[in-house]
């Protein structure tokens, strides 16, 4: 959502980790036990994050494509403000 | 597949007062039956006015019937009406024909969503903070982007709903950069994929 986050880290004695590394896949779904051809590309990323500890832990996932091109833009969008920053 | 399937069973949906009906129970039968919901018999019964006994043995069929057309993608009438008996009622078998071409791509999207997976992302929210001090600088303003990510793991346990979890993460200008980089390679290969 494009909402932005009400969340108080501190609070919930949390901090958000450093993301240290950013790894992706590109695939296509060649086909699957219910679907003879389906040719239907997906995005799979692992994300290495580091704790304040230094503690590296990594998330592994897929995107669709929609939610990938979404995704891209927020973050265009996101970099573009911190340039008025 | 359809060779298994008793087709006499699928009678029982001339039981329904109406053409909308059928579309419903076949909707139903394919988008529920693949995560074996309780739901399915009872919503069925409901929609025909049948009986779970004699019910229960139609869902079986049609779920056959409908999973083999989806399977293989059939895009034209006569491939799936091969399918049936040729003694098959006529136009129980034009239906059931129509209704599946008609579903084909929401069927193949519903299956692609339930597919075998990593984890899903769900949802992603970011805020951007200024850091104004730390511990080791008094004075400063420097931008940070903190991004929480929503990840649904693959279901452990048929009968609970997946759990989501949260990866906060937060970003520096540089780290977000890099990141559009590797984001902006990817819509390339994208492009590239879709042209194939």
């Amino acid at each position: 959502s494009k909402e932005c986050l009400n969340m108080d880290l501190s609070e919930r004695g949390l901090t958000a980790g450093k993301l240290v590394d950013m790894k992706w896949k590109l695939g296509v779904a060649v086909c699957s036990d219910e679907c003879k051809s389906l040719n239907s590309p997906f995005v799979a990323m692992t994300l290495k994050v580091a704790d304040a500890s230094g503690k590296i832990s990594t998330h592994t996932f897929e995107l669709t494509i929609p939610q990938f091109q979404n995704f891209s833009e927020q973050m265009k969008d996101m970099a573009a403000r911190m340039e008025m920053i | 597949m359809a060779a298994h399937c008793d087709f006499s069973s699928l009678e029982l949906l001339m039981k329904a007062s109406s053409k909308e009906k059928v579309v419903k129970v076949c909707n139903d039968v394919y988008v529920m039956g693949s995560s074996q919901s309780d739901g399915l018999l009872s919503s069925v019964c409901e929609s025909l006015g049948t009986r779970p006994n004699e019910t229960k043995k139609m869902i079986e069929s049609l779920s056959s019937v409908l999973k083999t057309i989806i399977f293989h993608g059939y895009t034209e009438p006569q491939e799936i009406q091969s399918l049936f008996p040729k003694d098959f009622h006529k136009n129980l078998r034009d239906l059931i024909t129509k209704i599946a071409l008609d579903n084909m791509n929401t069927w193949k999207t519903h299956s692609i969503s339930t597919q075998v997976s990593l984890p899903r992302l769900v949802d992603f929210d970011w805020r951007l903070d200024t850091k104004m001090a730390s511990d080791s600088i008094s004075r400063t303003s420097v931008p940070t982007c903190i991004l929480q990510m929503k990840v649904q793991e693959n279901q452990t346990d048929v009968k609970t709903t997946p759990e989501n979890h949260n990866i906060n993460v937060e970003l520096s200008k540089e780290t977000l950069d890099t990141m559009l980089d590797g984001l902006s390679k990817i819509r390339d290969q994208l492009s590239s994929v879709a042209r194939r």
